[in-house]
C-alpha cells in the first residue's frame, strides 16, 4: 500500500467511524485541535483501527505521533513488519 | 425538624449480588471481606485482556410468574423486590395508586437484545429489551398502581431512583415506593468497557491500584415509605432518607471532571437539603469504581467538601465485593449504607498491603479510608454517592435522625412554559412545525424519521468537534434542547448553570444504539467493541450531550417508562421546581426511529403498512420519532429576565392498572385516574378543560382507550371538545410525540398556532375531523400512555 493510499484509508476511517467532516480534514490537519477535537476515547479507536488494518501497535506511543494523518502514517510506515 | 408529612423512612431491604442472594448473606460477606470477583463464565473472553466479573450465582431466579416473558434483569430485580417487600411486611397492593415503583438501570434487557440478534429474531424477545420493562414488571408482580418509572442515568441510576422515590412521597404523590436498581452482566457492557480499556485485568482495586473496574451484576431494593404511613401500620423502620443532590458535569460523555466540582455540588446539595452538618456524616459509601479518573476526582471532592469540618470521615468502596453493578450499584450500595448505619459499622475496601496503605495515606491525608476489615463506628448519618456516564453525579443521605429536610419550598410558585424546541419528521424547529401544521402535512410513508442537517448545527453554533460525536438520538436531543434554550432566549452562564436542570423522557432511549453495538461485537468478537460507540448505549447519553453542549449543570435525569415519559419529564420537572431544587427545567421527550425500531414495531404487529390517521381503526400506526424540549421556569425567575410566557403548567397526574408489559388492553380505567389526578393537582374540574392533546395514533386498541376514558371523564361535552392529535403528522414518536402534544397545547394557548385540525368524538363513538380555532382555549389537557398499563396527564393553561 502506498503512503497516499494509507492516508486515504485513515481519512475514510476518521470520516466513517469518528464522525469527522471530510471537507475540513486534510492530511496535515491537527486532529486534537479545536476544529476536529479528538480526545482520549478517539485515540483508543485510532489505536484499534491501526492495529487491525496495518498490524502496527500504537498502544502507549507518544502523543506527537497522533497529531495528524501524516504523523500516524509516518509511524505506521516506520514500524511496519 | 423535618415535619412528619415530609419524612421518608426505609422499611424494607432486598439485595442480590455476587456475594449473596439476599441481605443476610450479602451483609455477612461484607463483614468478612469476601470478594465476588471471579473468572467470568457467561461471556466469550477470546482475545480479551480482562476476563473477571462478579456474577450472581442463583438457581431460583426463574421461580416467578411467566419467567419466559422476563429478561434476567427483571428477574434479579423482582427477587430483590420480593425480599424487600417481605422484610417490610408488605405484599400484593391490588393496583393501589399510592404505591409506586422507581427502578434504575443502565443496560436493561441487553441479554434479550443479544438473544434476539443471535437466535432467530424472535418477536417475544422485544418486550424484554427496554429498561422500561423492569419497573413495570416489578409493579405487575406486586400490584403497585401508582407512578411506575425507571431512571436510566447509567451508574448513578440506583441512587437517583431512591431520591426520586422521596421526591414523590414528599410531593404527596405516593405513600410507599419500591425503589432501587438492577442490571445484569452481559457481553455489551463487558466489550464496551474493554474497548475503553477501563477493565482491570487483576480485579478492581478502588483507591489503590486504580487500574480499572470489574463489572458485576445484581439488584438492590429499598422500600421507601412516608413516615406517617409506616407509623400507621406500625412498620419496622431502619432509618430516615434525608436529602439528595443530583448534578451534571457538562464536561465529557464518559470521563468525570478531574476537579470533582460538580460531584462536590451534588454532595453539598444532599447535605444542605438534609438540613444536617457536614460533621454529621460518619461514613461515605463512595462510588469508588477503581479507575484512576473516578477515584482521584472523588478524593478531590471529599477533601474539598469535608475540609476541616469533618477531616476524618470514614470512606470506602464496596465494589471490590460486588463488582461495578452499573445501574444497580447505587441501590446495592444504599443497602450497604443502611446496614452500616443501623449496625454502626464501617465497611472496608480491600486488599491493601502495608505499603499500599502508606501510599493511600499520602494521597488522602486525614480522610479515614477503611481498609481490609469492617469495624465498629458510632454513626448518625451516612452518605452514598455515585457518578455516571453522561456526567451525572448523585448523592443521598441516610440518617438515624429526621434532619431538617427542605422540600416543596416553592410549591406555591407558578410554573411558566417559556421555550419550545421541536425536532420531528416535519423539520427541526418550531417554525418548521408551525409551517407543517399550516400546510396540513401528513406522514409520507408508514415509517418516518427526523433528519438533522449541518444547517441545524450551523444555526445553533454547534461545532463539528462536538456534533461528530453524537449518535442519532443525541443529535435529535441536542438540537431540540438547544432550540428550546434559543426560543426561551435563555443564556446559560457560569452564574445560572446550576439553577437549570434537564429531565429527558424516552421510551426506548439507547436501545437502537445497543442493538448496533451488539451487532458489531457478535460479528467481530467481544475484543473488538467500539469505544466511540459504546457511550451511546446508555440511555442518558442524549441528555449528557445536551448538558455538555448547553453548559447546564443542575439536576440531570433521564427517565424511561414508555411514550408517557415525554409527559412525565414535565411532571417531574414541575416537582423539581416546586421543591426549590432548580429555577428552570428543560423537560424533553425523545425517541428515534432507526430501521431496527421499525423492525421491532413490525414484528410486534403495531406498524401499519400504509399511512393511517388517528381513529382510523387500524391494526397498527405510522412509526415515527422526534425530540421536543420544553423550557419550564418558576414564574418569578422567568419574568425577572423578561421571558415570553406561552402558558402555565398547572397540574400533573398519573394512573396505573397493571397489565403485562408490552400490553395496554384492560388498563383503560387508569387513564381516567390519571386525568382526575392531574385535574386535582391543577385544582380545577373537568368542565374547565377546553380541549385535549391526545395520544391517538390510528391503532384501534390504543385509540379506543383514549375515546373511552374521555367519554367517561367529559360525558356529553366530549362531542364538542376538540381533540388535537399530533401523531397525524409525525407518526407514533413515543416520548417525542407525548412532549410534542404538550408543545402543541402551549402553541395553541399562546396563539402561535391559531388553530389545527381536530377530532370530535360523537355520542355513538364515531369520529369526525375539522379545523378548530385556538382563540377560546384557556385550559388544555395533555395525555399519554405506556405499555404495562400506565397513563400520565398534564394540564396547561393560559
Amino acid at each position: 500500500m502506498s503512503s497516499e493510499e494509507m492516508k486515504s484509508k485513515l481519512k475514510s476511517f476518521f470520516m466513517s467511524d469518528l464522525g469527522v467532516d471530510g471537507d475540513v480534514l486534510q492530511f496535515d490537519t491537527p486532529l486534537f485541535g479545536e476544529e476536529i477535537g479528538l480526545d482520549s476515547v478517539d485515540s483508543l479507536e485510532i489505536i484499534s483501527f491501526v492495529d487491525s488494518n496495518f498490524g502496527v501497535s500504537m498502544t502507549g506511543v507518544a502523543k506527537e505521533n497522533f497529531q495528524s494523518i501524516d504523523t500516524i502514517a509516518a509511524y505506521i510506515e516506520a514500524h511496519k513488519a | 425538624m423535618t415535619p412528619d408529612e415530609r419524612r421518608c423512612v426505609v422499611t424494607g431491604l432486598g439485595v442480590i449480588c455476587a456475594v449473596g442472594n439476599n441481605v443476610e448473606e450479602t451483609w455477612k460477606s461484607a463483614l468478612e471481606s469476601v470478594s465476588g470477583i471471579h473468572k467470568t463464565t457467561s461471556v466469550d473472553t477470546v482475545n480479551c485482556y480482562a476476563d473477571l466479573a462478579a456474577e450472581v450465582k442463583c438457581d431460583t431466579l426463574d421461580n416467578l410468574d411467566a419467567p419466559e416473558e422476563k429478561d434476567r434483569v427483571s428477574k434479579l430485580c423482582i427477587k430483590a423486590a420480593n425480599e424487600a417487600l417481605a422484610d417490610a411486611g408488605l405484599s400484593n397492593f391490588g393496583d393501589d395508586q399510592r404505591v409506586s415503583v422507581v427502578i434504575g438501570s443502565c443496560v436493561g434487557g441487553v441479554l434479550s437484545i443479544e438473544q434476539y440478534h443471535q437466535h432467530g429474531r424472535d418477536a417475544s424477545e422485544i418486550a424484554k429489551m427496554p429498561i422500561a420493562a423492569i419497573a413495570s414488571q416489578v409493579a405487575e408482580s406486586c400490584g403497585a398502581g401508582g407512578i411506575v418509572t425507571n431512571v436510566a442515568n447509567a451508574c448513578a441510576a440506583g441512587t437517583i431512583s431512591i431520591a426520586v422515590a422521596c421526591d414523590l412521597i414528599r410531593a404527596g404523590k405516593a405513600d410507599v415506593v419500591i425503589a432501587g436498581g438492577a442490571d445484569s452482566f452481559a457481553a455489551v457492557p463487558y466489550s464496551g468497557f474493554l474497548s475503553l480499556h477501563a477493565l482491570d485485568e487483576n480485579g478492581c482495586s478502588p483507591f489503590n491500584r486504580c487500574n480499572g473496574i470489574t463489572l458485576g451484576e445484581g439488584a438492590g431494593i429499598v422500600i421507601v415509605e412516608s413516615y406517617e404511613h409506616a407509623q400507621k401500620r406500625s412498620a419496622k423502620q431502619y432509618c430516615e432518607v434525608l436529602g439528595s443532590g443530583v448534578t451534571s458535569d457538562a464536561n465529557h460523555i464518559t470521563a468525570p471532571r478531574e476537579d470533582g466540582v460538580c460531584l462536590m455540588e451534588a454532595i453539598n446539595r444532599a447535605v444542605k437539603n438534609s438540613g444536617i452538618d457536614k460533621s454529621d456524616i460518619g461514613y461515605v459509601n463512595a462510588h469508588g469504581t477503581g479507575t484512576g479518573k473516578n477515584d482521584n476526582a472523588e478524593i478531590t471532592a471529599f477533601k474539598n467538601f469535608f475540609g476541616e469540618d469533618n477531616a476524618s470521615v470514614s470512606v470506602s468502596s464496596t465494589k471490590v465485593m460486588t463488582g461495578h453493578c452499573l445501574g444497580a450499584a447505587g441501590a446495592i450500595e444504599a443497602v450497604f449504607s443502611i446496614k452500616a448505619l443501623t449496625t454502626d459499622t464501617v465497611l472496608p475496601t480491600f486488599p491493601y498491603s502495608e505499603e499500599q496503605s502508606a501510599a493511600l495515606k499520602e494521597k488522602v491525608g486525614s480522610l479515614d479510608f477503611v481498609q481490609n476489615k469492617a469495624r465498629h463506628k458510632e454513626l448518625k448519618c451516612v452518605l452514598s454517592n455515585n457518578v455516571a456516564f453522561g456526567g451525572t453525579n448523585a448523592a443521598i443521605v441516610f440518617s438515624k435522625v429526621p434532619g431538617e429536610v427542605s422540600a416543596q419550598s416553592a410549591k406555591a410558585k407558578k410554573i411558566a412554559v417559556t421555550g419550545l424546541g421541536i425536532v420531528s419528521p416535519l423539520g427541526n424547529s418550531k417554525a418548521a412545525y408551525l409551517e407543517a401544521v399550516k400546510a396540513d402535512k401528513k406522514p409520507e410513508s408508514a415509517s418516518v424519521h427526523s433528519t438533522i442537517a449541518l444547517d441545524d448545527y450551523k444555526e445553533l453554533g454547534i461545532k463539528m468537534a462536538f456534533y461528530r460525536k453524537l449518535d442519532n438520538l443525541g443529535q435529535l436531543q441536542t438540537v431540540s434542547g438547544m432550540r428550546a434554550l434559543q426560543d426561551a432566549n435563555l443564556q446559560v452562564t457560569d452564574d445560572n448553570a446550576k439553577d437549570i436542570g434537564i429531565i429527558v423522557g424516552t421510551s426506548e432511549g439507547g436501545l437502537g444504539a445497543t442493538y448496533d453495538f451488539e451487532e458489531l461485537i457478535a460479528r467481530e468478537g467481544n475484543s473488538q467493541g467500539s469505544a466511540f460507540k459504546f457511550p451511546h448505549t446508555v440511555y442518558n447519553a442524549a441528555g449528557g450531550y445536551l448538558s455538555i453542549c448547553s453548559g447546564i449543570k443542575g439536576y440531570g435525569v433521564t427517565i424511561t417508562t414508555g411514550p408517557l415519559s415525554g409527559l412525565d419529564s414535565i411532571g417531574y420537572s414541575m416537582n423539581v421546581i416546586h421543591d426549590g431544587q432548580e429555577q428552570a427545567m428543560m423537560a424533553t421527550g425523545t425517541d428515534e426511529n432507526l430501521p431496527i425500531i421499525t423492525e421491532f414495531a413490525q414484528k410486534l404487529g403495531v406498524a401499519a403498512t400504509d399511512v393511517v390517521a388517528p381513529f382510523a381503526d387500524n391494526e397498527g400506526c405510522v412509526v415515527g420519532d422526534g425530540s421536543v424540549s420544553i423550557m419550564l421556569e418558576e414564574e418569578g425567575y422567568a419574568k425577572a429576565r423578561g421571558a415570553k410566557v406561552y402558558c402555565y403548567a398547572l397540574g400533573f397526574g398519573h394512573g396505573r392498572k397493571n397489565v403485562k408489559f408490552g400490553k395496554l388492553v384492560g388498563s383503560d380505567e387508569a387513564l381516567d385516574k390519571a386525568i382526575a389526578d392531574a385535574l386535582a393537582d391543577a385544582g380545577i374540574s373537568a368542565s374547565e378543560i377546553d380541549a385535549v392533546c391526545g395520544f391517538a395514533n390510528g391503532c384501534k386498541r390504543i385509540d379506543d382507550i383514549e375515546k373511552g376514558a374521555l367519554k367517561r371523564v367529559f360525558g356529553e361535552k366530549l362531542a364538542s371538545m376538540p381533540l388535537f392529535e399530533v401523531k397525524e403528522r409525525t407518526g407514533e414518536g413515543r416520548a417525542g410525540s407525548a412532549a410534542l402534544a404538550a408543545a402543541e397545547a402551549a402553541l395553541l394557548l399562546s396563539g402561535e398556532l391559531a388553530g389545527d385540525n381536530a377530532y370530535f368524538v360523537a355520542a355513538d363513538g364515531s369520529v369526525a375531523s375539522k379545523k378548530a380555532d385556538a382563540a377560546n382555549l384557556k385550559k388544555i389537557l395533555v395525555i399519554s400512555f405506556a405499555a404495562g398499563g400506565s397513563y400520565s396527564a398534564v394540564v396547561f393553561g393560559k
